[in-house]
């Protein structure tokens, strides 16, 4: 480790985001992790992965020391590692956040409350379909229940991890939530070493932005079922001696048993549409960073959606500095709208490394999205991905045969 | 014949009075907000059960129906209909009858024929007051139903409601007026739902609010009670131009759904996308211009007011005054509505953009109105500048340069010849003219040839023209596809898409006929490409009486027998379509989630309005 080089390695998690980025510039080291975690596992369980990152993260006195962690948002995916109580004995300078987990900001409360409480009655609103549904077809799946119960879960807090996150870790470290709206926060030296530079892109505190993070559909969903038992259709709107027990015949004849059957289902794509909102919320909540190191331009965008992208590609100055990457972090595991079209094909230059952290989940086929993949494929050959190992291209990428890939980056002088 | 058994003693009243919930029933007894309102008189079964619109009380999520109400019931009758109260469901199948029937006769007026909502399932379109559990009430054209649902109110933040009361979008004039609207613009225009470009649904919903608004200034004692409030400045207050009040309290968003007002800012057309958002705008411009018009209006009224001064002296308005403003207010309110409603027959039938409505608006308020006395025209015009929406095409935005083009005078015209047209033409004037009556069949003949055969596929089963006309029709579009702008690809057809006879009465007393047939035409073999939306052109013909063809209103399809710069126009229509499909995919949260088979159709899931209104993009 003799020459200034940057050290990207994307863990093996299966579905979920691991990235272990080692930074070796003007003799100092500066170790940094960028998510762990995992809803579907890959080779090995995230406890074995959790392992893997604390023993390379050992300096030479056997203590594993980590500089800055940075949790993008608060996805079980990118976070259910932190649960394990392993990382007590990691020492960390620094941990940093999307500003929606600052515990002092009232506006970030807000938006957190409302996502925890729709993830909670989105999950428990599903478990009791579930039962319902095994309950008279106890040997059937419902793909369709399952496929939603997925994406909920997704959402639901992981309290240990988070916890981890906001008070865990050895050596006292410093939480920091961005942006902080000051701007000139947005750009700011990294800890330990002044080479690497750090910007900001997200999340926007944009209104549109935020208005995302807290769909007002949530909120008219968690209203549906606050305090009222939807089995028995929600509310009764009348009074019992109102209610007709045979069908009357002068209108009942206009309505046939499919439009009956049709206006009794009204609702039933509920869950997914909302399941669907909510998981674009938290991924709106994400950190986009991007590290200037030397003449190396690193984009962690964490699962930022189109909000984040936009603002950030109709900023001239930004779009400058995102013209510029070297390195790409495929945000979202590869799924569609998770990387603009418009950044792929005006923004990207023809010189860089990608890496995408992802793996086939059966309900959900467009994930990754072969098209992405292979338009970015146009551009370079350096495309990694976490689910075959074995096509990663040599030498830019070195395959730990079912832990990880990484690519080592020559820092010029 | 014995006097007491002639038609003078025998026919039944022209009206029928039935009792409403004027703007929420939250505000109780608040004076004007029950009101009596006057429908058509037509024959009514249980239900209540009419010739185009009937109620359904049947309740999806509990599966069971309510009493349905007899309104021809004679004590029902002597009150002028039931009582306003949200307890019992009678009333609110009355409600939502009465406002339907309401809305649905102004487009009957201001469109000058009988719309109607015969399909080949159903015929009529259903009501259902209480359908499911939910706060959202929306149009599925699937089921022909309009479909509202009922909630709790927020125990938190319920606004002026009861916490957790129940809380009914069909007590709601707004939202029976707004829902009433899609259901009509759907079935004079089926392929605005299709949403081939950033415009289309925010149109529905923006005309649909629109509607609903307007037909507030209707409501004689909560206007002159807010024209008294506001010292006639209405834009002041916030009964007029607020939209479901209730709706937004309820909800806990510490407000109405949606308001008229706004800031004028070209820069908002150019980044709201979302339906509502980018439907506002269209609805803050057409208020702007009301509002200017109406001011224009009372100033001679203030003048003689004030003696001059234009200052209106402390306290209360004279009683006199207000009276005589709300006149004017209702007045101008009536005809902007008719403006914006008449407006549709010059629209073209596909990809409308607010553009082409700003277009239609002129075209055919100057047909009618060619000098444009009290500037509704100017100020709709300055409204929709200031809001940066500009036609396409169009050289500037002089009165003059908006119209559509005229046809070249060397095109033939509509073959008129022949007993069909003619029958057609003449009970269709009879029909419009006799709306109140109980339906009647006009003979045996009139209903057996009024529906096409399925023999004839161009013609769309739905419209009502008879084969021979619809083959007529038919005839005469191949034979001029170049001037109409269709293309002549041999494997696209062209769907023949209504053809009907307008009657329009000028201010000067003059009676205006003109004849509207619409054609269409399907490109598929972009349909994958598109989200499962196919690409569509077509072309809306405007004819005076003797089949003369006047305007020419098309969007082309990509075709070679089209001129160089319908071509270009014609490729950018699909470019548009591409780059707002791309759009829409960006911001959809379910689009990674989507089956493949779903993921196909994506387009087609985006053009449900039950979605739509819930706020789920």
């Amino acid at each position: 480790m003799g020459a200034d080089s940057i050290l990207v390695r994307m863990y093996d998690v299966g579905f979920g985001d691991c990235f272990f980025v080692k930074i070796n510039v003007a003799g100092a080291t500066c170790k940094m992790l960028f998510d762990c975690g995992s809803i579907k596992a890959g080779p090995r369980p995230i406890g074995e992965v959790v392992k893997d990152v604390i023993e390379a993260a050992k300096d030479t006195d056997l203590t594993s020391r980590i500089d800055v962690i940075v949790a993008t948002h608060r996805h079980r995916d990118h976070v259910s590692g932190f649960a394990s109580p392993l990382w007590n004995a990691v020492e960390v300078k620094e941990v940093w956040m999307p500003w929606t987990e600052n515990p002092d900001d009232s506006a970030a409360r807000k938006i957190r409350d409302s996502q925890s409480k729709l993830a909670a009655a989105l999950a428990s609103n599903i478990q009791r379909k579930t039962a319902l549904w095994a309950a008279s077809n106890p040997t059937q799946e419902n793909p369709g229940l399952t496929a939603v119960a997925n994406l909920a879960a997704n959402a639901v807090s992981n309290e240990a991890a988070m916890q981890a996150l906001h008070e865990g870790f050895a050596g006292n470290p410093v939480r920091r939530f961005f942006p902080t709206g000051n701007r000139k926060d947005d750009i700011f030296e990294a800890p330990v070493s002044k080479a690497v530079l750090v910007h900001v892109f997200g999340p926007s505190r944009d209104e549109k932005v935020i208005r995302d993070m807290d769909p007002p559909a949530g909120q008219s969903y968690l209203q549906l079922y606050d305090g009222n038992d939807p089995a028995s259709g929600g509310t009764e709107p009348f009074r019992e001696d109102w209610w007709m027990d045979a069908d009357p015949p002068e209108v009942s004849y206009l309505l046939s048993s499919s439009d009956r059957a049709r206006v009794n289902s009204i609702g039933a794509d509920l869950d997914f549409n909302l399941a669907a909102a909510l998981d674009k919320a938290v991924n709106g909540t994400s950190l986009m960073l991007m590290l200037r190191i030397g003449g190396q331009w690193l984009l962690f965008p964490g699962d930022a959606q189109w909000g984040t992208w936009q603002a950030a590609l109709e900023n001239p100055q930004w779009k400058q500095l995102l013209m510029k990457t070297t390195f790409y972090k495929i945000g979202h595991h590869g799924s569609h709208n998770a990387t603009p079209v418009d950044f792929v094909e005006h923004t990207l230059g023809n010189d860089f490394l990608a890496m995408a952290s992802t793996s086939h989940v059966d309900q959900w086929p467009s994930i990754p999205k072969e098209e992405l993949l292979l338009a970015l494929g146009k551009k370079t050959e350096k495309i990694a991905r976490s689910d075959k190992q074995m096509e990663a291209p040599a030498p830019t990428f070195r395959v730990a045969k079912d832990q990880y890939i990484e690519a080592e980056i020559p820092l010029v002088p | 014949m014995k006097r007491a058994l002639s038609e003078y003693v025998t026919a039944p009243p022209a009206r029928r009075p039935l009792k409403i919930f004027s703007t929420d029933p939250m505000l109780g007894r608040t004076a004007g907000n029950r009101i009596t309102i006057d429908v058509a008189n037509e024959g009514l079964n249980k239900g209540p059960a009419g010739r185009r619109v009937v109620v359904i009380d049947y309740d999806g999520g509990h599966s069971r129906f309510y009493p349905p109400v007899d309104l021809n019931d004679p004590a029902i009758l002597m009150q002028g209909g039931l009582d306003p109260t949200e307890s019992d469901p009678r009333f609110h199948q009355q409600m939502v009858y009465a406002v339907a029937m309401r809305t649905l006769e102004n487009f009957d007026r201001a469109l000058g024929r009988v719309i109607d909502f015969r399909k080949k399932e159903y015929q009529q379109l259903r009501l259902m007051p209480h359908a499911f559990y939910g706060a959202n009430a929306f149009y599925d054209r699937d089921l022909h139903a309009i479909l509202f649902g009922y909630f709790r109110a927020d125990r938190n933040d319920p606004g002026q409601n009861l916490p957790g009361q129940n809380v009914f979008t069909c007590l709601s004039h707004d939202i029976i007026a707004h829902e009433m609207t899609h259901a009509v613009v759907d079935r004079l225009k089926r392929y605005f739902m299709e949403p081939t470009n950033e415009d289309v649904l925010a149109f529905h919903e923006g005309f649909s609010d629109i509607v609903a608004l307007f037909q507030h200034f209707s409501f004689q004692e909560i206007l002159r009670q807010q024209i008294q409030k506001s010292r006639s400045d209405l834009r002041s207050n916030t009964l007029l131009v607020e939209l479901a009040r209730q709706f937004g309290y309820a909800t806990g968003a510490g407000k109405a759904l949606r308001s008229a007002l706004d800031k004028p800012e070209a820069k908002l057309y150019k980044t709201a996308y979302e339906p509502h958002e980018r439907g506002s705008i269209l609805v803050a411009a057409v208020f702007d211009a009301y509002f200017a018009t109406y001011q224009r209006r009372i100033r001679d009224l203030i003048r003689i007011a004030t003696g001059g001064t234009g200052e209106l002296p402390k306290g209360d308005l004279h009683p006199d005054l207000v009276n005589r403003i709300a006149a004017e207010a209702s007045a101008t309110a009536q005809q902007i509505l008719t403006m914006c409603m008449r407006a549709f027959d010059y629209l073209p039938p596909v990809d409308i953009t607010f553009g082409d409505y700003l277009r239609a608006l002129v075209t055919a308020d100057y047909e009618l109105v060619p000098n444009d006395e009290y500037g509704e025209r100017g100020a709709m015009i300055e409204a929709f500048r200031l809001r940066g929406i500009y036609p396409e095409n169009v050289a500037s935005l002089a009165e003059e340069s908006l119209l559509w083009e005229n046809a070249d005078p060397g095109i033939s015209g509509i073959p008129l010849a022949g007993q069909d047209m003619l029958q057609e033409l003449f009970f269709a004037a009879a029909d419009f003219g006799n709306v109140s009556t109980p339906w009647v069949n006009w003979g045996q003949q009139s209903s057996a040839t009024s529906r096409p055969t399925s023999s004839f596929p161009e013609a769309d089963a739905d419209m009502e023209i008879t084969s021979t006309m619809a083959q007529i029709l038919h005839g005469y579009a191949q034979q001029n596809r170049q001037y109409f702008h269709l293309s002549d690809d041999p494997g696209i057809k062209i769907e023949v898409h209504g053809f009907h006879p307008v009657f329009r009465v000028a201010p000067n007393g003059q009676l205006l006929i003109e004849l509207v047939v619409q054609f269409a035409q399907t490109n598929r073999s972009f349909t994958t490409e598109l989200g499962g939306l196919p690409l569509r052109g077509g072309t809306t013909l405007i004819a005076s009486a003797d089949g003369q063809i006047r305007y020419i209103i098309s969007k082309p399809l990509p075709s070679a027998n089209l001129s160089p710069a319908k071509k270009r126009e014609a490729e950018a229509r699909l470019d548009r379509q591409r780059t707002y499909l791309r759009l829409t995919d960006m911001a959809d949260p379910k689009l990674s989630y989507y089956s493949p088979q779903d993921l196909l159709n994506r387009m087609r899931f985006r053009m449900n309005l039950a979605s739509l209104h819930q706020g789920i993009s």
